[in-house]
């Protein structure tokens, strides 16, 4: 389901639908994940490290092609910063794991200090998102 | 400058929290190892993204040349921080066209400028504005992108190519000043007239001894002097046909080139008016600048649709001076172009028309009404060259493809025998 999601994406080159289907990718991982019992993935560096690999395969695919000749090296400097990019998502996931994993217990307190870091950190990239939407200069 | 988020700032965060709440709600931190990626790249890529600052220099080889010929283009960009990635764009009117890459893509390494020429065809004649530099950066994490243009006008004046030429149309009646012209009056010149008995005052040197032996008394020679001669090119803007880029216009503004590099270099005096809904003249000159004059003059021909009635009145008598060959270049489309050479011709005006058809600009209609409608404007434009002919205007139909040399040629044949007369 989620692979025909993204091939529609990527055929039709939509950003949004691209979106979903990333979505749906990490939805059916998560269904499949509930079926395995409550023992840590260690795998899931490596899944997050695909995963990244994935979306930003897919949005390199779907950017505005121009004619344009261009500098040798910028596609070998892409790849590059892609495999820098995927060792990263491992390293990220990997520190997850083993700070979820020294949580232990965790408790109704510590429980609520995540809820509270998530709800932080998202309200955080929506503000570093929406001062970095559309804008004109007007220096330039 | 403009700042705009791709698309994969709007889905990465969007990715994020649907990954964090799930890990949430169903207690999987595997979730959350799967997320918190995307919110690092976001949160890193923001703040290392920045607005570039970029100088971009254009510079022209140089400010004229010909129709069809080439002329280099240095586009010369730096920045003082690094710019991932760089797409620029050499913003290019109609009638240039780009022999290397535009638009390209770039790394631009902080500090550092590079250049690169580019050639330009110059595919149409027109002064063009070229310097304006479209660009586009984006960051090495793809989330943000900057926007804008930068350079400064820079005029490029292509002149319309000529035609090669061999002989070009004869006034009826030269001016008084000395040029390539064989004058039809007589006087002191090279060409052979006629003999006549001598009258005190006549140079020894001309005399023809043997029509003096024959007669028995003094007979001299008489000559045809050379002069040159006042020429007006009449250039007709108030319509055109035009058809995938060419139109009757590209044709008269050519063929007016080619006449007055032609007269001007036999040493005639040239003059241009540019009759149509924006009028401009030139008064009759010769040399070199006055090529350039005309030339740049002709660089701002077009037509510009007006319905104010316009007669030769509005243009000052010294444009149009006496005993001018005004050569007329116009379509006939327009029936204020039409009065006017008529009443050039009526005023006394050596006049000659080479008329541009516009029939293979236009789209013919192959339906049978369209087929009846273009044989009736046929005759009715035939009937209109039988009205200038009746008035003594040597009148043609130039084609486009045919070589104005062939043009001419017509015209002189039907002037061979033209004299002036008046009543």
């Amino acid at each position: 389901m989620a692979l025909a999601i993204l091939a529609v994406a990527l055929v039709s080159r939509s950003g949004p639908g691209l979106g979903w289907g990333l979505a749906a990718l990490g939805g059916e991982y998560a269904v499949w994940f509930a079926e395995q019992g409550s023992a840590l993935d260690e795998l899931t560096p490596a899944y997050a490290a695909a995963f990244i690999l994935v979306a930003e395969l897919g949005f390199w695919s779907i950017e505005p092609r121009l004619e344009a000749w261009s500098d040798p090296e910028l596609p070998l400097r892409r790849l590059a910063y892609l495999v820098v990019i995927c060792g990263g998502a491992a390293a990220v996931a990997a520190l997850v794991l083993v700070l979820a994993a020294a949580g232990g217990g965790g408790g109704a307190v510590l429980e609520a200090l995540g809820v509270a870091a998530v709800i932080g950190a998202l309200a955080l990239l929506g503000v570093l998102v929406r001062r970095s939407a559309s804008e004109v200069d007007s220096r330039a | 400058m403009t700042r705009a988020a791709t698309a994969k700032l709007r889905v990465y965060p969007a990715l994020a929290g649907l990954g964090l709440i799930g890990a949430l709600a169903l207690g999987r931190p595997e979730l959350a190892a799967l997320a918190a990626p995307f919110a690092v790249f976001v949160g890193v890529g923001l703040a290392l993204a920045y607005r570039p600052e970029l100088r971009i220099f254009v510079e022209l080889e140089r400010e004229r040349q010909l129709e069809g010929r080439h002329v280099g283009v240095e586009l010369e960009v730096a920045a003082a921080s690094p710019v991932e990635r760089l797409e620029l764009l050499l913003e290019l009117p109609e009638g240039l066209e780009a022999e290397e890459p535009n638009p390209r893509l770039i790394r631009l390494p902080g500090g550092e400028g590079r250049s690169f020429e580019i050639p330009l065809r110059c595919a149409h004649w027109g002064a063009h504005d070229v310097g304006q530099v479209l660009w586009r950066s984006g960051d090495a994490f793809g989330l943000v992108s900057f926007e804008g243009s930068s350079g400064e006008s820079t005029w490029l004046k292509v002149y319309p190519r000529g035609e090669a030429l061999g002989d070009v149309l004869r006034p009826l009646e030269t001016q008084a000043f000395s040029g390539n012209q064989v004058a039809r009056t007589r006087g002191e010149g090279i060409e052979f007239a006629d003999l006549r008995p001598f009258t005190p005052g006549d140079r020894v040197r001309r005399v023809n001894w043997r029509a003096t032996a024959r007669r028995g008394a003094p007979w001299v020679n008489e000559a045809h002097p050379e002069r040159n001669a006042d020429v007006v090119i009449f250039l007709d803007t108030f319509a055109e046909a035009r058809k995938a880029g060419m139109g009757t216009l590209d044709l008269g503004v050519r063929a007016a080139a080619t006449l007055a590099t032609h007269y001007l270099k036999e040493k005639d005096r040239v003059g241009l008016v540019s009759f149509g809904g924006v009028l401009n003249w030139l008064t009759v000159s010769s040399g070199m600048t006055q090529l350039y004059r005309i030339v740049d003059s002709l660089l701002d021909a077009e037509i510009a649709l007006s319905y104010a009635w316009k007669d030769l009145d509005v243009i000052p008598t010294r444009t149009l001076p006496p005993r001018a060959l005004v050569i007329a270049l116009s379509p006939l489309l327009d029936e204020r172009a039409i009065g006017a050479l008529m009443d050039l011709r009526a005023r006394g005006f050596d006049l000659a028309v080479l008329e541009l058809s516009p029939f293979p600009f236009i789209e013919e209609d192959v339906s049978e009404t369209g087929q009846l409608a273009l044989r009736l404007w046929r005759l009715r434009r035939g009937a209109l060259r039988s009205r200038y002919a009746a008035l003594g205007v040597a009148i043609v139909e130039w084609h486009e493809g045919v070589p104005i040399a062939a043009v001419i040629e017509e015209v002189r044949g039907f002037r061979r025998h033209a004299r002036v007369v008046r009543a």
